[in-house]
């Protein structure tokens, strides 16, 4: 007798809200209103310090940052339009694009810096742990924050390069903030963690064995900020300038990476001697193209999209 | 007639909002909200024998563990805590903030003693399915008519018979509604421990689905677990009535 009631929430509550989509502008006096969907981590502190330094005040805009629980609640919210901006992470941009969503990038957000040894994500064991190269890595148990996404496909990428099998991989999900000890506890191999994470893994004595961003693609855009192609088509000018606003965040965190280390103390919880030993993500101003078609390319290797995705209709 | 008529009540209000659900949603474009008949479409070909042994039976599996251990250790622990008095002040104030902490918050921390395979998954349904059969099994034990109880000690009853013919009886429909409550509760924590650390499960399937963007088949996933919640419900109230048909019988006399 319970579950017809949960039906009957379900129905009234789709009902509701297929009718009730639709999102509204905001003009102040000039200044144009923006929410931004973020996650509150490193690869956002280029916008944190973008509006400290005034990048988008100057362009009359007004950033309203909305701290996202994960990625996944952000491409939603755009759609919804309950954000005008979101953040998200190129694969997971792929997949939307791919079943059908209409988003586009309009600004890049974070590359790999494309150097193995020094990047801001890793594959990462324990000290004692039996792994020496990434073609260990194939029978091994490995914890990514989401299947299907950039870390599987990219580190299957570093095994395949260093010649493994990567079908027997077993990719487990672990939000990163759970990692080091999963790790610890020798439930998982190994753990794909980014900064702070991977500098806390260090740490506690783990070492890295494959840098998959840096095997995937050279200087691998890893992220962007984007918006509906309905936002992008109408109101070409606010996304003109939202854009120009970003790009010249970014160029100011490349600069300044110790401004970035004080502004990530505000907006995160990472302790200062994680802070001051972690690997800073680069930030680009310019999306790189074709590593955006080589993540299209392992994506659909490892068949994580129903259909091939247009990069071309993703990318600015 | 009769019959008829309960079956036409089950079914006319599903039926109600399957229809208004078909007809809202016909015409719809919405990415998040598609129309059923795709959802219902999607359903087909989602849920292939492979899926269920892949995702459906697993959860089911973990669900049936979790569960099962729930109500051994609820209504062991419970009945043993509502016939101790001292024991049972001691525990009450435990008893209440434990069933206060909500169990996906403990997902973290059970993962770290029981690891991220099914041992978890199982533990995280018992942290939440285990307080509504325990604290039901404590109330129904000390609800135990005390005439009966004195005359089972006056005719000199063990205590191994007066728990299994006076108060095991007394404290079970009590036990069957803490084990109804808990039912649904394992439903959502099966989900729920299944956001975590997953390889394969109803609950996972559901989460990825949304992750990829395919909608339809996300919406078919919330559907089967519906019809699952459904299906469980139906079994349990023949259990229910298997095992309670005296106290219902009862009931109705007294009506």
């Amino acid at each position: 007798m319970r579950r017809p009631l949960a039906l009957a929430v379900l129905a009234i509550t789709l009902i509701g809200t297929v009718t009730a989509c639709g999102g509204e502008e905001d003009d102040t006096g000039g200044t144009d209103t923006v929410s931004v969907g973020v996650i509150p981590i490193v690869d956002v502190a280029p916008i944190y310090l973008g509006i400290e330094q005034g990048f988008f005040a100057e362009r009359d805009i007004e950033v309203e940052l909305t701290e996202a629980q994960g990625g996944a609640a952000i491409v939603p919210g755009v759609a919804a339009e309950e954000f005008d901006f979101g953040f998200s992470n190129m694969t997971s941009l792929l997949l939307a694009q791919s079943s059908g969503l209409p988003v586009e990038v309009v600004a890049n957000g974070v590359a790999s810096t494309g150097e193995a040894g020094a990047d801001f994500g890793a594959v990462m064991v324990a000290a004692d742990s039996p792994v020496q190269t990434p073609a260990d890595l194939a029978d091994a148990t490995i914890a990514v924050n989401t299947l299907n996404n950039i870390g599987d496909t990219t580190i299957r990428e570093s095994v395949r390069a260093a010649g493994g099998d990567p079908a027997d991989i077993g990719f487990t999900e672990v939000a990163f903030p759970d990692m080091p000890a999963q790790l610890a506890a020798g439930n998982v191999d190994a753990v794909w963690v980014v900064e702070p994470f991977k500098s806390i893994v260090e740490a506690d004595g783990g070492r890295p064995v494959a840098w998959n961003y840096v095997d995937a693609a050279p200087d691998l855009t890893v992220a962007a900020y984007f918006a509906t192609t309905e936002m992008v088509q109408e109101d070409a000018d606010l996304v003109a300038r939202f854009a120009a606003a970003v790009a010249e965040s970014l160029q100011y965190a490349t600069d300044n990476p110790d401004a970035v280390r004080d502004i990530l103390a505000t907006y995160t919880d990472i302790s200062t001697d994680i802070l001051a030993a972690m690997t800073l993500p680069a930030w680009p101003a310019e999306v790189n193209r074709d590593s955006v078609e080589r993540l299209a390319e392992l994506g659909e290797t490892d068949g994580i999209f129903e259909n091939p995705p247009d990069v071309d209709a993703l990318l600015p | 007639m009769n019959l008829l008529r309960r079956a036409l009540a089950l079914t006319a209000l599903p039926a109600i909002l399957l229809g208004a659900w078909w007809i809202a949603s016909d015409g719809s474009t919405s990415f998040y909200f598609p129309p059923l008949r795709e959802i219902l479409a999607e359903f087909g070909e989602t849920w292939t024998a492979d899926r269920w042994a892949a995702d459906v039976l697993p959860s089911v599996a973990r669900l049936g563990a979790g569960y099962g251990a729930s109500c051994l250790l609820g209504v062991g622990l419970g009945l043993l805590i509502g016939r101790t008095t001292w024991l049972m002040h001691l525990a009450e104030p435990v008893l209440e903030f434990a069933r206060a902490v909500p169990p996906p918050v403990l997902v973290p921390v059970i993962m770290l003693f029981a690891g991220i395979g099914d041992t978890m998954k199982t533990a995280v349904i018992v942290s939440g399915c285990v307080w509504p059969i325990l604290l039901n099994t404590i109330a129904g034990v000390r609800s135990a008519d005390a005439v009966q109880l004195d005359t089972a000690a006056a005719f000199g009853l063990g205590r191994t018979r007066t728990l299994v013919s006076v108060v095991v009886p007394a404290a079970s429909p009590r036990i069957v509604t803490g084990m109804r409550q808990a039912l649904a509760v394992g439903v959502i924590l099966m989900v729920i421990s299944e956001m975590f650390a997953a390889q394969s499960g109803l609950g996972f399937a559901i989460v990825q689905f949304q992750r990829s963007y395919a909608i339809p088949a996300m919406w078919s996933g919330i559907l089967l677990l519906g019809c699952l919640g459904v299906a469980l419900a139906a079994l349990f109230t023949l259990f229910d009535r298997a095992v309670l048909h005296w106290y219902h019988r009862m009931r109705e006399r007294s009506a």
